[in-house]
């Protein structure tokens, strides 16, 4: 299994790690087949997405995509971020291994429950 | 570039300088193929027949005992299989263990779906499995116990003398086609071994673990044990298994060998010594740390630790983009769903065994390795925990307690 030099920088130098202080919308989901867990936390203002933190446990690629993915929405209209998918997740990654698409998914899966939580 | 650091043993090892020297001449000038009568076959016949001779001499064997195949995987395939198929007639019960390596697993898993039945003993939170349920296990219709030597991920020493003397006892109690097989894979060049002393009739080893080449591997097969060839089709290694030999592997295989047994205390020493300091370290410098398997009986160069909240995969790519080059035995780098079925067969809960990682020594190593490794592991480990939702939950649940108390 070989991951991009994109997804390791995510690694080893997560953007946007940690809990958002005055955050208006949470989420914590989990992959129930792997145990994968991953939270955001979003401030919301005026239909943006004002800021974003996560939290990841799980393989590299969860990391990954849970760094990537702060990265993508800071600053993005809610309406735009309920429409991004796991295939834009991953690209931005420069690719994901077939076996780890999973991991794109749970943070779409994330995004959504926090927006939707709001 | 940093510095870069290989304490994955375990998997394989560098070829050592003086066995490239030694088997370089069998790729050209002498390059017969060993069947042949001619002078060039000769030559190679003789070279072949010398390194089964240092072959058999790192087990105290003998050389017509000693069969050459491919590695470590075939040589369990042979034994276990070869056996099966020989013994069927007698019986159809082989008892193995939980922590054998895949190959091993693999191989019982196809037999039990050809109609065996397989016992799988349990190891205990020390990694180790116990004679007694040996015994218990033992039935009139047990025609093979196959127990790994030392365990590949967690180093444990496995009592293979133990049950070796259990199985002379049952054969001379009258269960004459009941044989012994065990896997010393990793345990070969790193511990003494004596397969009279071992009392297996079966012992799988691999050229590469011992800083020979990959591709190579030898199955010592006691003296008037039948066995049923896998590889058919030609008269080599007197009928055991068929195919030109790796005429260069086997010479290069055989000087292994040779100086894997000059030089075993005074490599299993260096190696402990690392191993030993690097664990000091480890428990000085990070905090949550799980040591796994029986930290007195186990090989000498190798460490598993399990750091919780985190999951291996990370920390192990953490560490290589560092230079730092280990095994993890979480399911996401082996491809599997399952986290390693060895640390959860220890009792670890599956965050422990997702989070352990193997580190394994080599000859080559420095002290200068293990204190760079020493600075950038607490590094990866630290990185990670403040990533992750579980270690800031324990975290916050730490402070509430404080508050309370």
């Amino acid at each position: 299994m070989s991951y991009s030099a994109t997804l390791k920088d995510h690694l080893s130098n997560p953007r946007n790690a940690g809990e958002l202080e005055g955050a208006n919308a949470v989420a914590e989901e989990s992959n129930p087949v792997c145990g994968d867990r991953l939270r955001l936390s979003l401030r919301l203002n005026v239909g943006r997405i004002e800021a974003a933190r996560f939290l990841a446990y799980g393989c590299a690629p969860t990391i990954a995509c849970g760094s990537v993915l702060t990265e993508m929405i800071e600053g993005m209209p809610v309406q735009d971020a309920l429409r991004l998918t796991r295939q834009e997740i991953a690209r931005a990654l420069g690719g994901l291994p077939a076996r780890k698409q999973h991991a794109a998914a749970l943070a779409i899966e994330t995004l959504r429950a926090a927006l939707e939580a709001n | 570039m940093p510095r870069r650091v290989y304490l994955d043993h375990s998997a394989t090892t560098p070829v050592d300088a003086r066995v490239v020297e030694a088997m370089l001449p069998f790729l050209t000038e002498k390059f017969g193929n060993a069947s042949s009568v001619h002078f060039f076959g000769q030559e190679a016949r003789a070279a072949v027949d010398r390194a089964r001779r240092d072959v058999a001499a790192l087990i105290q064997a003998r050389p017509n005992e000693t069969v050459f195949l491919s590695g470590g995987t075939e040589a369990n395939n042979l034994a276990i299989r070869g056996v099966a198929e020989a013994s069927e007639t007698y019986g159809r019960h082989i008892i193995t263990s939980q922590i054998e390596h895949s190959s091993v697993r693999g191989i019982c898993d196809a037999l039990e779906k050809k109609g065996f039945e397989i016992t799988r003993l349990p190891v205990y939170e020390d990694g180790i499995v116990r004679t007694h349920d040996v015994r218990e296990a033992l039935r009139p219709d047990t025609i093979l116990i196959t127990v790994m030597l030392a365990n590949n991920e967690i180093g444990t020493i496995q009592p293979v003398a133990e049950i070796g003397a259990i199985v002379r006892e049952e054969r001379e109690r009258g269960n004459r086609h009941l044989r012994f097989h065990t896997d010393a894979v990793q345990a070969a060049g790193r511990i003494p071994l004596n397969v009279e002393e071992l009392g297996c009739d079966l012992l799988s080893l691999s050229a590469h673990k011992l800083y020979a080449p990959k591709g190579v591997g030898a199955l010592f097969v006691r003296r008037g044990v039948r066995l049923t060839a896998q590889n058919v089709g030609g008269h080599q290694e007197r009928e055991r298994r068929a195919g030109t030999e790796s005429v260069a592997g086997i010479v290069a295989f055989g000087a292994a060998s040779r100086f894997a047994l000059e030089e075993l205390e005074e490599r299993a020493s260096h190696v402990c010594l690392l191993r030993d300091r690097f664990e000091a370290g480890v428990a000085a410098r990070v905090l949550e740390i799980v040591f796994n398997g029986n930290r007195e009986k186990r090989l000498p160069h190798l460490s598993n630790i399990s750091f919780r909240y985190i999951e291996g995969e990370g920390l192990l790519i953490n560490l290589d983009l560092q230079g730092v080059a280990v095994s993890t035995g979480s399911a996401c780098s082996s491809g599997s769903l399952e986290p390693s079925p060895v640390i959860r067969a220890i009792g670890r809960d599956e965050e422990l065994a997702r989070g352990s990682i193997r580190f394994s020594f080599g000859k080559d190593n420095s002290t200068e390795d293990v204190d760079y490794v020493l600075e950038a592991l607490p590094r990866a480990v630290e990185n990670l925990r403040r990533l992750s939702p579980l270690y800031q939950k324990a975290q916050a649940e730490r402070a509430c307690e404080t508050l309370r108390a």
